[in-house]
């Protein structure tokens, strides 16, 4: 038999992962994505424990859950566009100035690597006359 | 696994963190890093964390072979989840993570399936579906897709964060671990754990085994009862009084006081039997606990009399089976009803509107509210001031 143990123990796996993507990603909408991961792994629980007792309160708590997601959902995309339009980024590190008094501010050491860039193709201008050889008499039909 | 003869919680533990710094090391490697990943060094420490993982689960809950599909189907999703979550994590391109979390939705939505929870299984892809569209087109809208940038090619301190994120994840399974009574058996030295345990379910697996056996020989009561009623009677009366038997282990036999004869189920949950008319105090003061309970006198009732009724029958001179076989079906019933008692039926959408519109009513209002101030919330926060838009 599975057991209530291992539903436990895998919703605590997944959220331990949604957990450390939020706190190293950088990019606001995969932020947004792992806290979601986050609830989801907490619904998992619930469902759980939901089977274990026998009752419906914990099916109750997930659907609840579900709403939060959704008012977070539309909330954050509102802020993240807000933001984006005033830093042209979606770099959580471009809020830096607004962080604690004394903290100093972190500074990214390495430089980004630099993508070989390769020479867009080129075609051949179209509709240019071919030049004609100087002795030739352009034919006449 | 006792290489070292540590006590199981040691051992634990060790399987425990071993997991949990051999994710550290794997996602600390897969993140995305200026100076390049090592994608294949963080995929093997990965690969070991999961398997340090796996071995603790099944050393730690037990072997979970007997229902073969439910396992290979939990062994699927939880796979999918946990790994559609770590691509999650470490993709560097917000398109393919929104793909991999939509994996993860879907992988968590078996899960749900597997919990008896149909509608949130629907509920959920709805919602998520139209989630992840719209995160979709944000992510088309907004990122740049020329070349590395800030947000996706470099991580915020992916050691320390790691090892923040699976510092938790441990302690947490480790006080699963502690808080499981079968898997922390008394060791030599050990203080009693205080704490509260989880209620007791109201029906063990050995008690429903021992149901479902007695089921399959009442199952067969229609062959017991045929043919010629006046021979056989000793076989017939000893198949019987087997079922009485095993249904008495679990429910206790007719006008039994507290003590071996009644039943494993009213012993366990009774903290003290009903007396003189007050009634009994139980270890779960609940409507379920006092519902099984009362099934399970009724069952003891019928138990018994059914099987008065088959021993008149078939030691009179001109044996009729009818009522011995009325009273049999009915007991068949009732037994039915008590081996699924703390079971969540699989149809169980009606029950979750009807519980949604009653118990929690000011909840789902509370819910709508909120909804709408999010609503109200996100239009403020995304409306474009006139003087910037000048």
């Amino acid at each position: 038999m599975i057991t209530l143990w291992h539903y436990l123990a895998v919703a605590a796996a997944l959220f331990g992962i949604g957990l450390v993507g939020f706190l190293t990603r950088r990019n606001l909408i995969v932020m947004f994505l792992c806290a979601e991961m986050m609830l989801q792994a907490v619904g998992i629980n619930l469902v759980a424990f939901a089977r274990y007792h026998g009752n419906l309160h914990g099916q109750v708590f997930v659907m609840f859950i579900v709403a939060v997601a959704a008012c977070e959902a539309g909330v954050a995309l509102a802020l993240f566009l807000m933001l984006y339009r005033r830093g042209k980024s979606l770099d959580s590190a471009d809020w830096a100035a607004i962080r604690e008094v004394g903290v100093p501010p972190a500074s990214d050491a390495d430089p980004l690597p630099t993508e070989p860039v390769t020479a867009e193709p080129q075609l051949a201008p179209a509709g240019v006359r071919p030049v004609q050889p100087a002795n030739e008499e352009a034919a006449r039909v | 696994m006792t290489l070292f003869s540590l006590t199981p919680t040691q051992n634990a533990a060790g399987q425990i963190g071993l997991a949990a710094v051999l994710a550290v090391v794997g996602f600390a490697l897969l993140l995305p890093n200026p100076k390049g990943r090592r994608v294949r060094e963080g995929v093997a420490a990965l690969l070991g964390s999961v398997a340090v993982f796996g071995a603790w689960l099944y050393s730690a809950y037990g072997r979970p072979m007997p229902d073969l599909v439910g396992t290979v189907l939990f062994g699927l999703f939880s796979a999918g989840a946990l790994g559609f979550g770590t691509v999650l994590v470490v993709q560097k391109n917000p398109a393919r993570g929104a793909i991999a979390f939509a994996f993860v939705i879907l992988s968590t939505c078996g899960l749900f399936l597997l919990l008896a929870a149909p509608f949130l299984v629907a509920a959920t892809i709805i919602i998520y579906a139209g989630a992840i569209i719209v995160t979709f087109l944000f992510v088309l809208m907004l990122s740049h897709q020329d070349g590395p940038s800030d947000e996706n090619d470099r991580s915020r301190e992916p050691w320390l964060g790691g090892l923040a994120g699976f510092a938790f994840t441990g302690l947490v399974l480790f006080t699963l671990f502690l808080s499981h009574e079968a898997a922390a058996p008394a060791e030599a030295g050990d203080q009693p754990r205080a704490g509260q345990r989880l209620p007791a379910v109201v029906l063990t697996d050995a008690e429903r085994q021992r149901l479902t056996e007695a089921l399959a020989k009442l199952d067969a009561t229609d062959d017991e009862l045929a043919g010629d009623l006046t021979k056989h009677r000793e076989d017939r009366i000893a198949h019987f009084a087997s079922v009485r038997d095993a249904v008495a282990e679990v429910v206790g036999s007719e006008g039994a006081a507290p003590g071996p004869r009644y039943g494993t189920l009213p012993t366990r949950l009774e903290k003290t039997p009903a007396l003189d008319g007050k009634p009994a105090v139980l270890y779960r003061e609940d409507a379920q606990a006092r519902a099984t309970l009362a099934r399970a006198a009724a069952v003891r009732d019928l138990n018994g009399r059914a099987f008065d009724t088959l021993q008149n029958t078939l030691l009179a001179k001109n044996p009729d089976a009818a009522a011995a076989k009325a009273d049999y079906a009915k007991l068949r019933d009732e037994v039915l009803l008590l081996t699924g008692a703390g079971q969540l039926p699989a149809r169980n959408v009606g029950n979750l509107g009807y519980l949604l519109y009653t118990d929690h009513l000011l909840a789902v209002e509370l819910a709508g509210t909120l909804l709408l101030v999010a609503t109200i919330g996100a239009i403020a926060i995304a409306q474009r001031k006139r003087e910037s838009a000048e």
